[in-house]
């Protein structure tokens, strides 16, 4: 008897495939393809904040010796931007500058000293502008519009109310408002953008290689903005440093350096500084919040009403997505029936904002989870009680048409509560430290793509050959995330086999099938299905072979990965062998998997904008933060994070539990010190020691737990993990810093200087005689 | 922050050659951990022809510390001083100061000569050449306007913000100093000019955030050196944002002795905040008795004196302030206490 069982991984802590060249510095990353003759590309930005251009002069620059071409607005008059309803973008700017940095020209020289000298030598004069660098100033009534298209400056407003929100209200018993500021914050990935594109004069085709999360998307833009058919284009995207959903669309970096590559006949390299990665941007919009929320005695929520300014930057990005995004994703975590929404887009002079981790939803959740917790205290009952009060029913529909099919966040909430120590502790912490607890959640890909074709969500192929390796073909883009992980883990999965046979091959659009990138968590979901699918292709080609082989029937043929058999008396058919049959019916085998969301996620069409924050999962997250405050310097220290977060299940454990963490601590980032602040529109904190992202030494003990609600759509029942646990972090925190000082903080991120001065104030307020609540904004 | 531009990289291995190659380049940069050296040049703040590595001068390199005093070279790194068992037995707010600036692999690299001369820090100046440009340059570079206090009518305010300074400050160090004309050795206290008075113009011996340091071209801090003063107690804290990749928002350094109850010597200094770092003066009006409430008053009202914090960095300046002065009267209260 043979005692082969099949290899299985899911479940499993899997270190990633691509380890051993990362840490080791062999993985090649877009600006190590260094190429013989490859000429420096570099970028000329805009001094001004805003203004009409009257002059570009670049004709001292090109006389410097080791210039070989110089691009301006005048080299290409197609714009790009990712929605199809809002390309408003140059590459190059023409006619108007908009935003600080924003790019003008660009040189291509022999080398980056050259290429920077002759930046030097570029003058450019404008008629000037008033600039706008908030939502406030931007909307007011006299301002000039930077978009001729969007007058009063607003980029999309959108209103919608459901169900009837004045008679929610009348049905409270407590019925609160806040306003909630958060400030700005840029991603930060490690790898700063680069392009390498390579223009083949001879032929007219162009290569570039682009630092990117959306090679697809990167690929219509080279073609809309070089006016070049996309089958003379190809775009390879090779390691990627972190994204975070910065790059989630084509950035001016490809592009200037795909129009320099034609220009200079060549091959060029476009490295862009960190300073200059901040400034392109395409980061969480500062948002002002007013949200109103009715509740009665027992915590059930009555009504929303919500009102969300977004300064969006000079340009629109994903801007129209992230304000729906707010919007409907008010829903799909706790049953809300009537809710009003009012979002504007605003268009400012400040660089363009964009698809940030948690895209649309963190701010909005911060405000909200915060409101409860203050309500929850009033009216006297825990804020777990306010959540489960509050629970949606899977499955269901939510009142704005979303699909919940899978819900775990019960299970998160028990965990967390009971690894706190939640009901012993809380309320009788000592002075100055306090304990907060809060939720989110995230959609699993959006059920519709910003560029909808028809064709299915996700697809790819595998090949087999002779020497029985399992290759798989796949254009999702690794960005450090694990997705090619996760697509041999479960090719593996299916076909029973150790992980060492399945090698992946991504990011080569003349190789791989299309994919529409890495956002929105729709890997693992969607690519996930998709391989599953493929794997399962195979699986019935080699069976068929196997059953030929054993001349057995299909239908009695076991897989057992190695070995296939025919009944378990059977010695059976090695997996070579079986691979050496099923060839002789067509040579070099190829199977094709598909993935397609259900219509029914698609959303509804009850309001405008209603097809935005379908997903075919929610992902759910609960957190309890304790903190420490010290009154007296207004530092606030995490002392620990318990955080469960409900992926459907777990595909890699070792990655699940890596993308909570770094969920957290990108919140802790945004609720504590980071902000994208401007002096006249210039970013003062365009580097990494202004930009206060958390390092290693300020993390706090995490501690991860997985729940997994099987989610009937999701690959072996997986949903999102890369996205949900980032926005609890922020209003456990400040809910935690509530309990510590009895100071509610509404405005982000609470830095020690904003903390000391907001307790300062408390202070004097409480002195004169007034025990009123003193928020971080002076409301109550 | 872009790739270096060319320079020479000079490595002499005595003092002698240092001084020679400081004839022969003028311009020269030392380049001890280049930590802010290096940032200052990606950013071409600075755009020296040639930079003088003082990792071989082995003179620079000791550290000397025991119950009578403590001499530390200038090349010596900051882990050294914050790890040498003697400095941390006899000299705890030196070895606490070390310990606390910036991250790990920023101490090994760092250096306590380095630390000490540390260029004052402004958000209008720690930019790229762009960002500078764009916004019309300022006085510490090559403009006309300080855009801290535009009508500072040519004074400039960026901050000190070493951390080591405040530690020696309040141990009564001296400082070697050699050039060609020779070495000098002079209180600590003595090369910080940076006072930044608006009312007062800036001259060679009266500076600002600019002209901070009072050596003479050409000359740079070879060691720096203290007695033991027996009975001192001696601490060091400081407040920042992150607990790495962060220069202090607010350094305190204090040192007293007690006699029964009384207190009969404290020195506070502190960095950060001004464009020197400041030694308070007038502590003696709080000796000779015991520290309590009123003691606490007198200290802050010299504190609220003589720091001047303005907003040179992203975090406002009445803030750095009054942590300044939280900061001191936790540790001076503490170290009496003790």
């Amino acid at each position: 008897m043979n005692e082969t069982v099949p290899t299985h991984n899911i479940g499993g802590y899997v270190p990633m495939i691509d380890g051993p060249e990362k840490v080791s510095g062999r993985a090649k990353y877009t600006a190590d393809f260094i190429s013989p003759g490859m000429l420096a590309g570099r970028i000329y930005r805009s001094p001004y904040s805003h203004g009409e251009i009257l002059e570009v002069d670049v004709a001292d620059a090109f006389k410097l010796p080791g210039v070989v071409s110089i691009v301006t607005g005048a080299d290409c008059d197609k714009t790009f931007g990712v929605l199809p309803i809002a390309r408003s973008e140059h590459p190059l700017a023409r006619d108007r500058v908009r935003y600080r940095g924003e790019p003008v020209a660009a040189v291509a020289a022999v080398d980056d000293a050259t290429a920077r000298n002759a930046i030097r030598r570029i003058r450019m004069k404008v008629r000037e502008l008033p600039a706008y660098y908030t939502s406030h100033a931007a909307i007011a009534p006299d301002a000039v519009a930077l978009h001729e298209k969007k007058p009063g400056n607003i980029e999309r407003d959108v209103l919608f109310e459901l169900g009837n929100v004045e008679s929610g209200f009348a049905d409270a018993d407590l019925v609160r408002e806040g306003t909630y500021n958060c400030a700005e914050v840029c991603q930060n990935q490690m790898e700063m953008h680069a392009a390498v594109a390579e223009f083949d004069a001879v032929r007219n085709r162009m290569t570039v290689y682009a630092s990117t999360q959306v090679p697809y998307y990167v690929h219509l833009m080279l073609s809309q903005i070089l006016d070049m058919e996309m089958s003379r284009i190809r775009v390879v995207k090779p390691h990627v440093g972190g994204g975070f959903g910065c790059r989630t669309e084509a950035l001016n970096v490809e592009l200037i350096a795909a129009l320099l590559a034609r220009k200079s006949g060549g091959t060029v390299r476009l490295m862009v500084n960190r300073e200059e990665t901040f400034i392109t941007h395409r980061g969480r919009p500062e948002t002002d919040i007013r949200l109103k929320i009715g509740m009665t005695k027992s915590g059930r929520i009555t009504a929303v009403e919500c009102e969300c300014y977004q300064r969006g930057g000079a340009h629109s990005g994903y801007g129209v997505v992230t304000i729906l995004y707010s919007g409907s994703m008010l829903y799909a975590i706790y049953d809300l029936q009537n809710v009003k929404y009012l979002g504007k887009r605003v268009l400012t002079n400040t660089p363009p904002c964009g698809a940030f981790r948690g895209h649309g939803t963190v701010d909005i959740r911060f405000a909200f989870e915060g409101l409860l917790d203050q309500m929850a205290g009033e009216l006297g009952i825990d804020p777990f009680t306010v959540r489960r009060a509050n629970y949606l029913k899977a499955p269901t529909f939510t009142a704005n048409d979303l699909m919940v099919n899978s819900y775990g966040l019960p299970e998160c909430l028990d965990w967390v509560e009971k690894e706190s120590g939640w009901k012993t502790r809380k309320g009788k912490m000592p002075k100055g430290k306090g304990l907060g607890m809060a939720c989110s959640h995230y959609i699993s890909g959006a059920s519709k793509p910003v560029n909808w074709t028809g064709e299915p969500h996700a697809t790819v192929k595998i090949k087999l050959d002779f020497d029985g390796s399992i290759i798989v073909l796949s254009g999702a883009a690794d960005i450090g995330q694990g997705s090619s992980t996760i697509l041999v883990q479960t090719v593996a999965e299916v076909l029973g086999l150790d992980m060492g046979r399945v090698r992946v091959i991504t990011g080569d659009s003349d190789v791989v099938p299309k994919d529409n990138g890495s956002y929105s968590s729709r890997v693992t979901f969607m690519v996930g299905n998709a391989a599953i699918d493929a794997a399962q292709n195979l699986k019935a080609l080699l069976i068929k072979a196997a059953a030929r082989k054993l001349d057995a029937r299909p239908e009695d043929i076991e897989c057992l990965g190695e070995v296939y058999r025919a009944g378990a008396q059977d010695k059976g058919a090695t997996f070579e062998e079986v691979v050496t049959e099923a060839l002789k019916d067509s040579g070099t085998i190829t199977v094709t998997g598909n993935y397609s969301t259900i219509p029914e996620s698609h959303g509804g069409k009850k309001y405008r904008g209603a097809a935005i924050g379908g997903t075919m999962g929610y992902s759910y997250s609960a957190q309890v933060v304790e903190v420490s405050v010290d009154e007296d310097t207004g530092v606030v220290t995490v002392d620990k994070v318990w955080v469960a977060h409900d992926c459907g299940k777990a595909l890699n454990r070792l990655t699940v539990e890596g993308q909570v963490q770094g969920s957290v601590w990108m919140g802790m980032g945004q609720a504590m010190s980071e902000e994208a602040a401007y002096h006249d529109g210039l970013m003062v904190t365009a580097n990494m020691l202004d930009y206060r992202v958390p390092t290693i030494q300020d993390s706090p003990p995490i501690e991860t737990h997985i729940v997994e609600s099987n989610d009937p759509h999701g690959p072996f029942g997986a949903k999102e993990a890369g996205e949900g646990s980032l926005a609890a972090f922020l209003p456990a925190l400040t809910n935690a810093v509530a309990d510590a000082t009895g100071i509610r903080f509404n405005d982000l991120p609470m830095t020690p200087d904003r903390v000391f001065e907001t307790i300062e104030k408390h202070r004097r307020t409480q002195s004169r005689g007034n025990g009123a609540r003193a928020d971080s904004n002076g409301g109550t | 922050m872009d790739a270096l531009p060319d320079f020479q990289l000079l490595r002499p291995a005595s003092l002698g050659d240092v001084l020679k190659a400081r004839t022969e380049y003028p311009d020269a940069r030392l380049l001890g951990g280049g930590t802010d050296l290096m940032v200052n040049i990606r950013r071409g703040i600075v755009a020296p022809t040639a930079l003088i590595d003082m990792k071989n001068v082995t003179e620079l390199r000791a550290i000397k510390a025991d119950a009578k005093g403590i001499e530390v070279g200038a090349s010596v790194t900051l882990t050294e001083l914050a790890e040498h068992p003697e400095v941390g037995k006899y000299y705890p707010v030196v070895a606490q100061a070390a310990a606390h600036i910036a991250g790990p692999t920023h101490r090994n690299m760092g250096t306590v000569g380095g630390n000490i001369c540390l260029d004052t820090r402004c958000i209008y100046y720690n930019q790229s050449e762009w960002w500078r440009s764009a916004n019309n340059h300022c006085l510490k570079t090559t403009g006309t306007i300080c855009h801290v206090a535009p009508k500072s009518r040519g004074v400039c305010f960026a901050t000190f913000s070493g951390d080591l300074a405040p530690a020696f400050l309040t141990l009564g160090a001296e400082v070697d100093i050699i050039g060609a004309a020779g070495l000098r050795t002079v209180p600590l206290n003595s090369i910080y000019i940076g006072f930044a008075r608006q009312d007062t113009p800036v001259t060679e011996t009266f500076g600002d955030g600019k002209y901070y340091l009072s050596l003479r071209p050409g000359e740079f801090v070879t060691a720096v050196r203290a007695k033991n003063i027996s009975g001192l107690r001696s601490a060091y804290d400081k407040i920042r944002i992150r607990r790495s990749i962060e220069y202090p928002v607010a350094g305190v350094a204090v040192a007293l002795r007690r006699e029964g109850d009384n207190l009969v010597d404290l020195r506070v200094a502190f960095t950060g905040t001004n464009p020197r770092p400041v030694l308070l003066t007038g502590t003696e009006r709080l000796c000779g008795r015991t520290f309590d409430e009123r003691a606490l008053k007198g200290l802050e009202e010299l504190v609220r004196d003589q720091v001047m914090s303005m907003k040179t960095t992203f975090t406002p300046g009445h803030y750095r302030r009054r942590v300044a002065g939280v900061l001191a009267r936790r540790l001076v209260t503490r170290l009496f206490n003790s």
